[in-house]
């Protein structure tokens, strides 16, 4: 269970998030809409550690993760896919799911780790030897997903997944989130295809200019009014 | 007192400081007295010529010792020939200065780092071809040695430390001197508001290398024999470097009291350890650049606004 | 023609002790951009290091790698946690200048301890074998520096594996590649940091006390010994080690060849020139990525 408190955060003067409250139940999947610019990367960041809030709490499981450095938030069983993927180009995929798995909470269900990415990723297994740079981009965000499940994560955190991916193969990385989800693990998703996200998820928040504009069940905020004109309307066109 | 009304008061008492200096060869009765602070005071045109491109323009350059040694190996070529040294220095100087324009523009595409080690490699390059064209040892004539006054040099550094200080505090007050400022805290956005950042490091360094030669031009003038590639030896950027960061790099005393510091301290350790200030000047720079870069003038800043506090 | 040939084959000789010295500044470099200017006096302090142990215990000096490696592996973990650990709070391009500063501070005060410690004078380990010299048609091969070469390559060869198959050697290139993505998959990347500054100062220090067996120490190595190192990793870029031995074979290779046309005394400078060269047209080496 994720709490976020009235969390502030900055880079430098520039204040990009402000009174963040928001949380995330175990086994939920919760979508984070907004514009660009809205501080929706910024607000992933800081829960998973590798940038520090000038205020407010982060709570997992009644514990503060405000503080704790990026690699013990992972030992804490969160994982983020961050934007843009940042896998390790000159590593093979097998490398780069076993860094995934290197964490002393991942480690001991290593094998375990790779038998799941490879069941839900089967492209992979076949490619596990190739350099990751070689790789297509959707294939790479295989690999992105893959390496944050191998670290035996209970909320799964992503930033705009869909970006950059051919439509057929956001299909399917959807679905793979949606079964890892059955499985138990939590998803937070921070995502532009509003369409797609309000389809997997069943609730969301909406940030603009680093606050919470809205909140609600994603069938709500689908047909919200606002949510339509703004992200949804013949003016928001980003995905089909 | 802000900042710059601050600095002009030290050029002031600097230069006033100097001008007293000027009795000390009719006082001192010995020459190693005026020896002493003939290095203080070569020591300070140094530094504060080193200052000039790191603390104006932002650029490490560990080639300086290039420019020491063209301005050092011209002058005294000239000057042995008959040249009166004054002519000879500038000539140096001149030599120092194009040669630095000559690399400074491919050099200034190399960023921080890469511009440090690639104008150390440069000047590694002069010392080697010069100890290897001219190995000998070269030494006054007879007639010269006969007629050598150590006040007439003791006069010209004098004078030269009047001028590298001069120099410093015109620039730092000068359009050109906020322009480098600009360009030190933030390239980028000081190139998008039209300063122009080549021209003004390329000005930065024509004067750090002319004064560079002049300081050169005066040790050739200075030593009765000496090896042509001494002058090139990186000891020279080392020591320029050391005295102006624990001085206060980027600031105008800073260095004059880093050149006072290091030279007392080496005189006064050398006595029984002949290396050991250098033990001690590496591991305090190791702390001022962790620590407190701004070197002892920041320290000295922070202990007036300790003291002001208290007061109040 | 013959003579030529026997400075191409000195040249290849010390060439590996090059890339040796140049594989533990590109490690350091390439994981945490951390520029250690003080690398060279590392490599001397190996050198004298390896000296002192042959003296005390009457070890050979290629076994004395055995006590010289591990003590610099832990020399090299102090002195991350005591100096450099805080330079890598900064941003990258203020750690590079920081790190070149401090290493200049370090470099100066290595250097003044060990004039201290042992004088200005020379140092060489003199062995046995040392003389021996293997006759190959009209080449004489001395020994000591054929079995340098050989050690060196088995250290990076050696050096290679760990990093492709050791779980914190794969730690320490997925660092070196993208730290922040490191510490997302888990990796404590301080910990890295300090296993590549470790393992940096230990082929330091291997490549002293090869050095001082083939060669001679004396505490001025290390400014020359920090330039040939640059000089390699400039010339071979970052991220292969096996680039890098490559790159210190042709640097010595080079200058070789360039004594052999110019002029003895001018074999330095060929390297330096090379070097600024690179630097200005092609800064990310020949090999690198």
């Amino acid at each position: 269970m994720l709490e976020l408190r009235d969390v502030d955060a900055a880079y430098g003067d520039i204040r990009v998030l402000s009174g963040v409250t928001l949380a995330v139940g175990a086994g939920e999947i919760v979508a984070l809409l907004g514009p660009n610019g809205s501080g929706k990367s910024t607000l992933l960041t800081s829960i998973a550690g590798l940038l520090h809030p000038r205020g407010g709490t982060i709570r997992w499981d009644g514990e503060d993760l405000t503080r704790v450095p990026a690699h013990l938030v992972v030992e804490r069983g969160l994982a983020l896919v961050p934007e843009g993927r940042r896998l390790f180009g000159g590593m093979t995929v097998e490398d780069n799911l076993e860094l995934g798995a290197f964490a002393p909470r991942a480690r001991r269900h290593r094998a375990e780790g790779f038998a799941r990415v490879y069941a839900l990723f089967p492209d992979l297994r076949e490619r596990r030897r190739q350099l990751v740079a070689s790789l297509s981009g959707g294939q790479q965000q295989m690999v992105a997903v893959g390496r944050a499940l191998m670290t035996n994560p209970r909320l799964l955190m992503l930033d705009e997944p869909s970006l950059g991916i051919a439509p057929r193969l956001v299909v399917s990385i959807f679905a793979a989130l949606a079964e890892i989800n059955r499985a138990g693990v939590g998803v937070f998703l921070v995502e532009q295809n509003v369409q797609a996200a309000l389809t997997l998820a069943h609730r969301a928040y909406v940030l603009e200019s680093g606050r919470i504009a809205g909140q609600g069940s994603a069938a709500d905020l689908l047909h919200d009014p606002h949510v339509r004109r703004a992200y949804l309307g013949p003016l928001a066109v980003r995905h089909s | 007192m802000t900042a710059a009304r601050r600095e002009r008061a030290w050029a002031i008492g600097i230069l006033a400081g100097l001008g007293g200096l000027a009795f000390l060869p009719l006082v001192a009765r010995r020459d190693d007295v005026l020896n002493f602070v003939f290095l203080i005071l070569l020591s300070i045109t140094l530094a504060q010529s080193w200052n000039i491109v790191a603390g104006y323009a932002g650029q490490v350059n560990l080639g300086h010792a290039a420019f020491f040694g063209l301005g050092a190996l011209l002058a005294r070529s000239l000057w042995i020939g008959g040249t009166p040294i004054v002519l000879a220095m500038l000539a140096g100087a001149a030599l120092a200065t194009s040669f630095a324009l000559v690399i400074g523009a491919p050099a200034f595409r190399l960023r921080g780092a890469y511009f440090a080690i690639g104008t150390l490699a440069l000047g590694e390059i002069l010392r080697t071809t010069v100890g290897n064209v001219l190995p000998e040892i070269s030494t006054l004539p007879t007639a010269t040695i006969a007629g050598y006054r150590l006040a007439h040099r003791y006069y010209v550094a004098l004078a030269l430390a009047a001028v590298s200080v001069v120099t410093v505090a015109a620039l730092a007050g000068s359009r050109a001197g906020l322009g480098m400022q600009a360009i030190r805290e933030d390239e980028p956005a000081a190139e998008a508001s039209g300063v122009g950042a080549l021209r003004l490091k390329l000005t930065a360094l024509a004067l750090s290398t002319g004064l560079a030669g002049l300081a050169g031009g005066l040790f050739g003038y200075y030593h009765i024999s000496y090896y042509p590639s001494h002058a090139f030896s990186p000891t020279w950027t080392f020591d320029a470097l050391l005295m102006t960061f624990i001085g206060g790099v980027g600031t105008l005393h800073g260095p004059v009291l880093g050149a006072i510091l290091y030279i007392v301290l080496k005189e006064y350790l050398a006595v029984r350890w002949v290396d050991f200030h250098l033990l001690i000047f590496g591991a305090l720079f190791i702390a001022i650049v962790l620590l407190l870069p701004g070197g002892l003038v920041q320290a000295a800043a922070r202990g007036r606004r300790l003291f002001a506090r208290r007061e109040v | 023609m013959s003579v030529l040939a026997q400075q191409l084959v000195l040249g290849l000789l010390i060439g590996g002790l090059y890339g040796l010295a140049a594989a533990g500044l590109s490690l350091v470099f390439g994981v945490m951009k951390v520029l250690d200017v003080a690398h060279g006096e590392l490599i001397m302090l190996g050198g004298y290091g390896a000296f002192w142990v042959v003296a005390l215990l009457g070890i050979d000096p290629f076994a004395a790698l055995g006590v010289v490696i591990p003590l610099a592996l832990l020399g090299g973990g102090l002195l991350y946690s005591g100096l450099f650990s805080f330079v890598v709070r900064a941003d990258e391009e203020t750690r590079v200048k920081n790190s070149l500063l401090i290493g200049f501070g370090l470099a100066l005060a290595l250097h003044a301890l060990a004039v201290q410690l042992w004088t200005a004078d020379e140092r060489s380990i003199v062995t046995p074998y040392g003389g021996a010299v293997i006759m190959v048609g009209d080449l004489a091969i001395p020994l000591v520096r054929l079995l340098s070469l050989l050690l060196a390559f088995l250290l990076l060869g050696g050096l290679h594996l760990l990093l492709a198959r050791w779980r914190w050697g794969k730690a320490i290139r997925a660092t070196a590649e993208d730290w922040q993505a490191a510490l997302l998959t888990g990796i404590d990347v301080r910990r890295a940091y300090l296993l590549a500054f470790a393992i940096g100062t230990a082929l330091a220090g291997a490549a002293g006390t090869l050095v001082s067996v083939g060669y001679s120490v004396s505490p001025s190595i290390g400014l020359e010994w920090t330039l040939k190192a640059l000089i390699v990793v400039v010339l071979a870029g970052l991220g292969s080690m096996i680039g890098t031995f490559v790159g210190g074979l042709v640097l010595g290779v080079a200058e070789a060849a360039s004594a052999a046309v110019f002029g003895g005394p001018y074999r330095e400078v060929v390297g330096l020139v090379i070097f600024v060269v690179v630097l200005v047209v092609r800064p990310r080496g020949l090999f690198g990525k």
